[in-house]
């Protein structure tokens, strides 16, 4: 029987915003909804790398004086997922602020979010 | 040159004065003449680096790939998994590369700078950071930069496109940045899976982990891997079946700014490509799926191109097909697969920036490159009938110029891996490129115009005529001394390449 731990429960939850984030990315017509669906997705990738930088009964990965490196090294949390959060954080807020600036100049032109109307192929 | 690696501070250049001109020139967004100058000498710095820089490495935490005593790598299984190692290597490829988009990011530049007058500095800076994320991407050796610059590089894409200002570039831009924003994450992913499994965020020390430990079930975690990695690949060269979104893309910029674009796409295609072959190439089926992959992308590519009526979605369509021909090579993972595929990428870059630029030239014939009426331009501009008719030479694979020979070694390296259905394929795409490009250039230039109206025209600025000219002479050049450039990737491709049948 496999065990239900806190970093088990953290997967899940990142596999469940991921596959909700995927499906209204793709299936919802309104364009604003689409990218609060990529804002899921990016919250449920940043679950996922956190969950995976867990330790049972760990501690913050800063030497404290006292502390042997051994021990360090086997309690202290991963540090290079937290790293990687910190940077799609960043990468999610310009990506989500790029989008809604185009959804803005298109709505502008267009006077609707649809994106079956918006994102219709013109002539050339 | 030495390969001795001491800690180079000329490789992290190639990424800094790019971001730092982004800046600048973001700056002073309105200052025409300063940001051409700023822009301009950058660019060139930037060749010249990349000519007399030394080989090695450059690490930003943790130890570096190899020990610079005993010249080994550093991984070791007793290693605690947050010790890091986020690191650039510069050797031959990496440099015969860089140089190649430095020298197309000088002439982008001057004709940018020479054509447009309003919001210069954010577009230019835009360039300049996307040139930044190919070097990185083609010097990376750790998952983490690899990630960050496949991230920032769409970014800037979707940037790029916009400053043409249009309503299709806004779309395109749209649609682009939602598919970057499903590949970015996948990538992300990949990489905590791959972390998750080996420990290491570096690919040489990732790759020594997987070959020398016994995965056994876990080795699904790889594949799934792979699977995210696969997503990035086709997203990152508009491979099939995304191909119409990065036409879009490349069909709503500037003619020049596709330049850019193309050869950050090409350039990224050989370096994720080559990644997923040194992490990946063991595992059954990966070099058949993108191998596959690429197949289709050559032929709807060629196929979608001979149906456009537009110069600028022609040379689109074919970007998109030649990208195919790139990753062939790369799929094959043979010596001569790769040479030939890298080989393509350069080539290909060069000569399509060359047709580009003369899609460029065009605006300045009243700014008509739809191929639905004749315009008579030879008599014209007979010598962008010229430039355009070599360019089309050298994409089409004809001798002596450069495309011939990557596709000559591209035939052979398919003919070798007892796959002659690609090497037909490879055939059919450069007939195909050669019928597409001529019915164009038959209608703009050699039918006479339909109407008696005076075309109006505009001086072409000289910065145009000398990048023109000058790419068609390179494309002579290794057209006919091609050891120029193999030289520098046969012992990458020695090092990559696998038996096609393991």
């Amino acid at each position: 029987m496999i065990e239900v731990t806190i970093q088990l429960l953290g997967f899940i939850a990142a596999a469940a915003l991921v596959v909700i984030g995927i499906a209204g990315m793709l299936f919802l017509d309104n364009l604003i909804k689409k990218i609060i669906a990529f804002t899921l997705l990016s919250d449920g990738v940043n679950l996922l790398l956190v969950a995976l930088g867990y330790v049972e009964g760990g501690v913050v990965p800063i030497l404290i004086p006292g502390m042997s490196v051994s021990e360090f090294a086997a309690r202290a949390a991963l540090v290079f997922p937290v790293g990687i959060v910190l940077t799609n954080i960043v990468i999610g807020v310009s990506t989500t602020a790029i989008l809604v600036a185009l959804a803005i100049m298109l709505y502008r032109r267009y006077g609707t979010l649809k994106a079956s109307k918006v994102l219709k192929g013109e002539r050339r | 040159m030495s390969a001795y690696p001491s800690n180079l501070w000329s490789i992290p250049l190639l990424v800094v004065i790019p971001i730092l001109v982004a800046v600048v020139v973001n700056l002073i967004y309105n200052r025409a003449r300063l940001i051409k100058v700023i822009s301009l000498a950058s660019a060139i710095c930037l060749a010249l680096i990349t000519l007399f820089s030394s080989y090695g490495y450059h690490w930003f935490t943790g130890q570096p790939a190899l020990r610079p005593e005993t010249l080994t790598f550093t991984f070791d299984p007793g290693l605690p998994a947050w010790r890091l190692a986020l690191e650039f290597y510069f050797g031959p490829l990496q440099q015969a590369m860089i140089f190649i988009m430095s020298l197309i990011l000088i002439f982008v530049v001057a004709v940018a700078t020479s054509g447009l007058t309003k919001r210069q500095g954010p577009y230019m800076g835009m360039i300049f950071l996307l040139y930044a994320s190919a070097a990185i991407i083609i010097m990376v050796n750790d998952f983490y930069h690899l990630w960050i610059a496949v991230e920032i590089g769409s970014l800037v894409v979707a940037g790029v496109v916009v400053g043409s200002g249009t309503s299709v570039s806004h779309k395109a831009a749209l649609k682009y940045t939602f598919f970057s924003a499903l590949s970015g994450a996948g990538l992300a992913i990949a990489l905590a899976l791959i972390l998750g499994l080996t420990g290491y965020p570096n690919i040489s020390d990732a790759i020594m982990y997987i070959q020398s430990v016994n995965l056994g079930e876990m080795s699904i975690i790889l594949y799934v891997a792979f699977g995210f990695f696969v997503l990035s690949w086709i997203y990152a060269g508009g491979l099939a079946p995304i191909h119409p979104l990065k036409s879009e893309v490349y069909g709503a910029s500037f003619p020049h700014g596709t330049a850019m674009l193309q050869t950050q796409s090409k350039l990224m295609l050989v370096a994720i490509g080559i990644v997923m072959l040194r992490v990946f190439g063991n595992l059954p089926f990966v070099r058949e799926v993108m191998l596959a992959i690429s197949v289709i992308t050559m032929m709807l590519g060629v196929v979608m191109a001979l149906i456009q009526t537009d110069f600028r979605w022609i040379l689109a369509y074919l970007i998109v097909s030649h990208s195919g021909l790139v990753t062939v090579g790369i799929s094959l993972g043979t010596t001569e697969g790769l040479v030939g595929g890298i080989f393509q990428a350069i080539n290909d870059v060069i000569y399509m920036t060359v047709l580009l630029l003369c899609c460029e030239a065009l605006y300045y014939f009243g700014g008509k490159t739809s191929t639905r009426h004749s315009l008579g331009l030879a008599k014209k501009a007979p010598w962008l009938g010229v430039a355009i008719i070599l360019g089309t030479m050298a994409a089409s694979g004809i001798p002596p110029f450069n495309g011939f020979q990557s596709e000559i070694i591209l035939i052979q390296a398919s003919l070798k891996a007892g796959l002659p259905e690609v090497a037909a394929v490879i055939l059919m795409v450069s007939v195909t490129t050669f019928i597409a490009l001529f019915r164009a250039i038959y209608r703009l230039f050699l039918k006479p115009p339909e109407t008696s109206e005076p075309i109006v025209e505009a001086k072409v600025p000289m910065v145009l005529h000398v990048g023109l000219w000058v790419l068609v002479a390179i494309t002579l050049i290794i057209g006919i001394y091609p050891n120029i450039v193999v030289s520098f990737i046969t012992p990458v491709a020695e090092a990559v390449s696998l038996p096609w049948y393991l």
